[in-house]
């Protein structure tokens, strides 16, 4: 069950107002302190994509949990540090360790 | 996933919007550079002028109008080199602007039929954009030496601080900062930035596609601050910019905070992003509460001052990105667009509440019930109400239209040689928007006439005695229930000698006939005429005045003409209001009832016994306070049938300047008169504007004040053969106008 969430393949201003409600239900799984979420997939993203793992990254912080970006795809890689959210990406420590 | 078919069916439906919007755009350009003429280093003007070129080149990018987005950018480039005081605006190059302005224009049409460009339209936007290019002097060496930036040719590379705020909208207006951002590398490096994340919103109740992202990052480039700000050229409207250039103090980082939301946490960004140290931030805090407790505006003005280095620039841009979001500085704020369809829509069903209503209260006096009688006053009272604002919803000021004509005198009168100055005046009087927009091309006419004939080239003037600079004046005033509109010059008049020998060339007047003194200028407006030696491109065609003259009796309007030969000419032409629904006067005449248009009735004289003496036309005089005024009979003017009573009133009416009476039966009151138009057979008939419904279902005949003063009086043999039986008006007008829209 852990690794069911996945972020989309589009990640952009067009897709971020469907894209949020959905998440919304990842929040209220409850258990682990990190939410791991499969971000291979990742092969369009914009600033507002960025945004709205910001904002998912906030609601997780005030559960007392936290994101973890499995796997991240070089173009999300390259988008978040870009914008200063680099935290978003290497804030985790290698699965297992 | 949106597809390339969403995209095209948005732009498809955008498109019209984006397209008007950009007309609008690009009038008020116009206006502003004709205005800035007047006064060249206008500042409000000249930020306004670049705003303008700066939203047009914004939309057009959004629409991807490469074309426009490229040739406008140009002009959007010289705007700014004016507006920083590089150079002042001259003659020529405020008509190399004009002509900027136009091509755009024609840019934008071309976007919209999706034509493609001919080459020598092509060739025609290359030399525009050299011309534009070599006024901004942005040829080769693009690096304009600013006074802040010393180093600017040095090529060692300088640290900038950036700290940006983009507004919640910027998704919506098609814009990313990730793409911003990667522009910045593109010119520079960015070695640290600091994203302000808590500003996000957590998920729960977050719109995803509005914008909270800001940044704090330092810049490491050699390039000028013109070309950094470049960079942010397309966003620039769409978020809070500071660009703190190298060397900059504490207290500069001081200044930023005071224009800045969330103080103590965006200091905590500047700190992690290196431009200033922590103590240096508690430093600038403390001086900030201390200032504080002087007042909140004192505050910004005093550390302001105190900080010597920092480009004014920023500041100000800061401060007045400030007033903007306060909504004190906003011009379009308070408009809504309607479809003009809708407002018709509304104000015919109005029309139909108007009688319906009317109705209901005749009815309501007759149960006599004194409860019900007053619940329909109030009825009307508030249906008068709805139709005052709501026809008040059609009126647009005349100035507008007016507005239009700085620029056709400009060019025409460069192009004839000419020196003019043109004087608006009244230009808020409001009429109806249908009517505008049909009298724009008969004022055109006349403006050009004006110019071409009227007005004299600056040698000839001196000459005459007269100032080198001719003067147009265009005037607008509400003058009984009409608008008056005047196109007066001081130009050399119109010589009636000329006037009359051409009509007896034209045949318009029998050879060797002098018509009385009042006529011989009327015959201007006749078809066919014309007193140009040449005929030029603009008039002398001698199709124009007839023409003119046609458009305007179409709107119901009348027009005339006055001249001092030598001194100049007045061109007076009276329009009605407006074309739906009225205050009226009801009178009775024998079984017939009839409205005078309220404004136009000046009193009431009720009840008088029938001693007035009248010809056989109908026409006499009455005594009024020791004055004469001309009375006319209706009776006898339409030849009703029914027997005259005993006593009659008079109604006194006004009509550009004179007075006359009107002999009637019955006073009748005030009335909530709709227009509805005369059916076709009747539409030739003088005195009468229009016809009306009563509540009891009859209908009235509305009279026009002017036409009826002319008909009763003209000489006797004309005003006959034009009046017809009355009897059969009321079936007539009623069935052809049923279903009509007035």
């Amino acid at each position: 069950m852990a690794n069911t969430h996945a972020l989309p393949a589009e990640l952009t201003i067009y897709t971020v107002g469907e894209t949020g409600p959905k998440w919304l239900a990842w929040l209220d799984g409850g258990g682990d302190e990190r939410l791991p979420v499969d971000a291979s997939a990742v092969a369009e993203v914009d600033a507002a994509g960025v945004q709205l793992l910001l904002s998912l990254a906030n609601a997780l912080r005030r559960r007392d949990r936290e994101l973890e970006l499995v796997d991240p795809s070089p173009v999300l890689a390259a988008a978040c540090a870009a914008l200063g959210a680099g935290a978003l990406i290497d804030a985790m420590p290698p699965i297992g360790a | 996933m949106p597809t390339h078919a969403d995209d095209l069916s948005y732009i498809a439906e955008a498109m019209p919007v984006f397209i008007s919007e950009a007309e609008e755009q690009l009038a008020s350009l116009e206006q502003l550079l004709l205005q800035l003429e007047d006064t060249p280093d206008d500042r409000d003007l000249l930020d306004a002028l670049f705003r303008c070129a700066h939203t047009v080149k914004g939309s057009a990018g959004v629409f991807g109008l490469d074309r426009v987005v490229a040739f406008t950018h140009h002009v959007e480039t010289l705007l700014d080199r004016l507006r920083e005081g590089a150079f002042s605006l001259t003659p020529s190059l405020g008509t190399l602007l004009l002509q900027s302005t136009d091509h755009v224009r024609a840019l934008v049409r071309q976007a919209q039929s999706d034509e493609t460009e001919s080459e020598g339209e092509g060739a025609a936007r290359a030399a525009i954009v050299a011309r534009l290019q070599a006024a901004s002097g942005e040829t080769a060496a693009a690096a304009l030496v600013a006074p802040e930036a010393p180093a600017a040719a040095s090529g060692n590379p300088r640290r900038w601080h950036v700290s940006i705020r983009f507004d919640a909208d910027t998704f919506r207006h098609g814009l990313d900062p990730l793409a911003v951002l990667n522009y910045l590398r593109g010119i520079g490096a960015i070695p640290r930035l600091v994203c302000d994340t808590a500003a996000v919103p957590a998920l729960d109740g977050f719109d995803p596609e509005s914008c909270h992202l800001g940044f704090e990052f330092s810049l490491d480039t050699d390039a000028p601050r013109e070309q950094i700000e470049q960079a942010f050229s397309f966003v620039r409207d769409d978020c809070v910019l500071h660009l703190i250039e190298p060397g900059a103090t504490a207290q500069d980082f001081a200044t930023l905070l005071a224009a800045m939301p969330d103080q103590p946490r965006l200091g905590e960004l500047l700190v992690s992003v290196g431009a200033i140290s922590h103590e240096q931030l508690m430093q600038g805090l403390d001086q900030q509460t201390d200032q504080m407790a002087a007042g909140h505006d004192a505050l910004l003005g005093q550390v302001l001052q105190q900080s010597a280095g920092v480009s004014p620039k920023v500041v100000a841009a800061a401060v007045q990105k400030q007033r903007q979001r306060d909504g004190t500085a906003s011009e379009d704020t308070g408009f809504i667009r309607v479809h003009a369809d809708r407002l018709d829509e509304v104000i015919n069903l109005l029309g139909e509440l108007v009688i319906a209503g009317a109705g209901a209260s005749l009815l309501a006096r007759q149960t006599r019930q004194r409860n019900l009688i007053e619940a329909n006053q109030q009825i009307t009272r508030l249906i008068e109400g709805i139709r005052n604002s709501t026809l008040q919803l059609r009126m647009v000021p005349i100035g507008e239209t007016f507005a239009r004509f700085r620029r056709v005198v400009r060019d025409t009168a460069a192009e004839l040689g000419k020196d003019v100055a043109l004087e608006i005046v009244g230009g808020d009087t409001e009429l109806d928007k249908a009517v505008v927009e049909r009298i724009a091309d008969p004022l055109m006419h006349l403006v050009r006439n004006a110019l071409d004939h009227g007005l004299e080239a600056a040698a000839d003037r001196v000459a005459a005695g007269k100032s080198a600079q001719g003067k147009l004046t265009l005037s607008a005033c509400h003058e009984s229930g009409s608008i008056l509109i005047r196109i007066i010059d001081n130009g050399r008049g119109i010589q009636r000698e000329k006037v009359l020998q051409r009509a007896w060339d034209r045949g318009l007047v029998e050879q060797g006939v002098v018509p009385p003194e009042a006529d011989i200028l009327k015959l201007i407006f006749e078809p066919g005429f014309s007193t140009a030696e040449k005929v030029t491109n603009l008039s002398g065609r001698g199709v124009g005045m007839d023409v003119v003259r046609r458009n305007i009796e179409a709107l119901r309007g009348s027009v005339e003409l006055q001249s001092e030969p030598g001194r100049g000419s007045c061109i007076e032409i009276r329009l009605p209001l407006t074309l739906a629904i009225i205050d009226g006067f009801l009178v009775g005449v024998g079984s017939s009832k009839f409205i005078f248009p309220l404004d136009a009735v000046v009193e009431v004289i009720a009840s008088r016994s029938t001693a007035t003496a009248v010809d056989a036309q109908g026409r006499g005089c009455v005594e009024l306070r020791g004055a004469l005024l001309p009375v006319v009979d209706i009776r006898a003017l339409y030849a009703l049938d029914s027997p005259a009573p005993e006593r009659s009133s008079v109604v006194v009416l006004r009509s550009g300047g004179r007075r006359y009476g009107v002999l009637v039966d019955a006073l009748l009151g005030q009335h909530q008169t709709v227009i509805k138009p005369l059916g076709l057979m009747l539409r030739s008939l003088r005195g009468v504007s229009g016809s009306s419904i009563l509540g009891t279902g009859e209908v009235a005949l509305i009279f026009d004040a002017a036409s009826l003063g002319q008909l009763a009086a003209q000489p006797h043999s004309a005003a006959h053969g034009a009046s017809r039986a009355p009897t059969d008006f009321q079936n007539g007008a009623h069935s052809t106008t049923q279903g009509q829209r007035s």
